[in-house]
């Protein structure tokens, strides 16, 4: 039954990381820049996970997120999903450990990022012209959560992958 | 072996198909959904279970941002040089600055009194900010059960606009789109200095025999229900135009006709009306000053920078202006 256990941490930790991206992100960030914890903890909780659990544990992250936080429903929900997919196609590559950690993080901010620019413009609101929000947002937003990818992302892939030794 | 392998590569692509497919389907529900939808439903509801959390964060996060705001006044040279010009030009006119502070505590004491013209709603904390990186929101812990609804104007003192509530207002708490964000928009007119009562400069000799320029102060003094009946004439007017926040950071106003006087130092007030068509803010709310002015011979408009009356990081408590 290990493959539950991962499940059930897996959603638990992504419940929370977007309970985080909804309650504490506004805090973290400035200008277009902020920590995107539902991006890294979905990264984390698919390991392990066979393709179609992840990429449901990415829409349910991306639907919590979309919830709780004040944006266009759905635009966190495809970010989720595409964060799980670039996650899974890492792993299918043979990329372990923080490598892919970090590596899956930065490419899937990027596509949050791109998306939360879309988006609204799509609503028929006006976005930040594109070099610009490209080289002020997207690219320092990719280092930083790289960095806190590798900062945090080892250590909880421990706490998600661990198993339980049983007592005989 | 290889068969269930493509199998489930062809699951796993149908399942990531299926997945986008249903994400866009709930973007354009809740595009096209009225702010009454389901979906936004839901995030009215989420809004209101997280405040006391959002509280928490908000409360953690206090020291740090007072701290981050200290670094960022050191590090801001221009207000440091703009400080220590201020503090030469006091120094220069001591019995001059004595006056000032008179003005400015009599200034201080109109703005804690309230407009008997405007109706409000208790007073307000911001709760915490909200929304991503795109966006420039807070919640307030006042709602409908204080008498607010969607898309009235927020202020600080009586007459200083700071933003308007959203659709998104819960019965303990209303989210404000500060002037700050890029789709908050105001109907503004252009007004000397002169025309609000203020003195717009005075020169004073120091001491010394040196000539020095003091502008009194950058808040209207006239009683602002006079002001909102000359604002209907306009014949006082630089012009009028349209206040936003554009993506270089800067708050300005679009639309001013090349034509218009408009100077440095003018104030930014609310209109309240474009031809004959009622806007969202009532008229007489000052915004900010005019910072500077500029236009090219290509240009149809002026392009005027406005610097705001309060800063959006010095956002503390706030007034919703309910009926006017």
């Amino acid at each position: 039954m290990p493959g539950q256990t991962f499940i059930v941490r897996g959603a638990i930790l992504v419940a929370l990381a977007a309970l985080l991206e909804a309650a504490l992100s506004p805090f973290l960030t400035f200008g277009w820049v902020g920590p995107k914890f539902v991006v890294l903890g979905v990264v984390v909780a698919i390991t392990n996970l066979r393709e179609l659990q992840a990429l449901l544990l990415g829409f349910f992250g991306g639907v919590l997120v979309d919830a709780l936080g004040g944006e266009h429903f759905g635009v966190g929900a495809l970010s989720g999903i595409l964060a799980a997919a670039i996650s899974v196609r890492a792993s299918a590559a043979r990329l372990k450990g923080e490598a892919r950690l970090v590596l899956t993080q930065a490419a899937a901010v990027a596509v949050y990022d791109l998306l939360g620019l879309l988006a609204p413009i799509l609503a028929g609101s006006e976005g930040p012209p594109l070099g610009r929000y490209l080289f002020g947002g997207v690219v320092p937003d990719v280092l930083l959560n790289a960095f806190l990818a590798y900062l945090v992302g080892g250590w909880l892939l421990r706490l998600v992958t661990t198993k339980e030794e049983r007592w005989t | 072996m290889g068969r269930s392998r493509k199998s489930n590569a062809a699951g796993g692509l149908a399942a990531l198909v299926v997945l986008c497919v249903t994400s866009l389907v709930l973007f354009t529900v809740y595009v096209r959904e009225g702010d009454q939808g389901p979906l936004h439903t839901i995030q009215l509801g989420a809004s209101e279970v997280l405040r006391p959390v959002r509280g928490l964060f908000g409360l953690a996060a206090s020291p740090f941002q007072a701290a981050g705001e200290r670094v960022e006044e050191v590090l801001d040279t221009r207000e440091r040089e703009e400080l220590e010009q201020r503090a030469r030009e006091y120094e220069e006119g001591a019995a001059e600055a004595a006056r000032l502070r008179q003005e400015n505590g009599r200034l201080r004491a109109l703005l804690e009194g309230e407009q008997p013209s405007f109706e409000y709603a208790p007073l307000a904390r911001i709760v915490a900010p909200v929304g991503g990186q795109l966006t420039e929101r807070v919640v307030i812990n006042v709602g409908t059960n204080d008498g607010v609804g969607p898309e009235q104007p927020v202020v600080v003192g009586n007459n200083i606009l700071v933003g308007r509530t959203t659709d998104r207002v819960t019965p303990n708490t209303a989210e404000v789109l500060l002037v700050t964000d890029r789709n908050f928009a105001a109907g503004v007119r252009l007004l000397p200095p002169e025309v609000l009562g203020d003195e717009p400069e005075q020169e004073s000799t120091t001491p010394a025999g040196e000539t020095t320029t003091v502008r009194e102060s950058t808040t209207p003094r006239r009683d602002l229900t006079r002001l909102r009946q000359d604002l209907a004439s306009a014949e006082d007017s630089h012009g009028e135009g349209l206040l936003r926040t554009n993506w270089e950071g800067y708050i300005g106003v679009d639309y001013v006709d090349l034509h218009a006087e408009v100077e440095q130092g003018d104030f930014v007030i609310t209109s309240g009306r474009a031809g004959d068509r009622e806007l969202l803010f009532p008229p007489g709310l000052l915004v900010g000053t005019v910072e500077s002015v500029s236009s090219q011979d290509i240009d149809q408009y002026k392009k005027i920078v406005v610097t705001p009356a309060l800063k959006a990081d010095d956002l503390e408590e706030v007034r919703v202006i309910i009926g006017w």
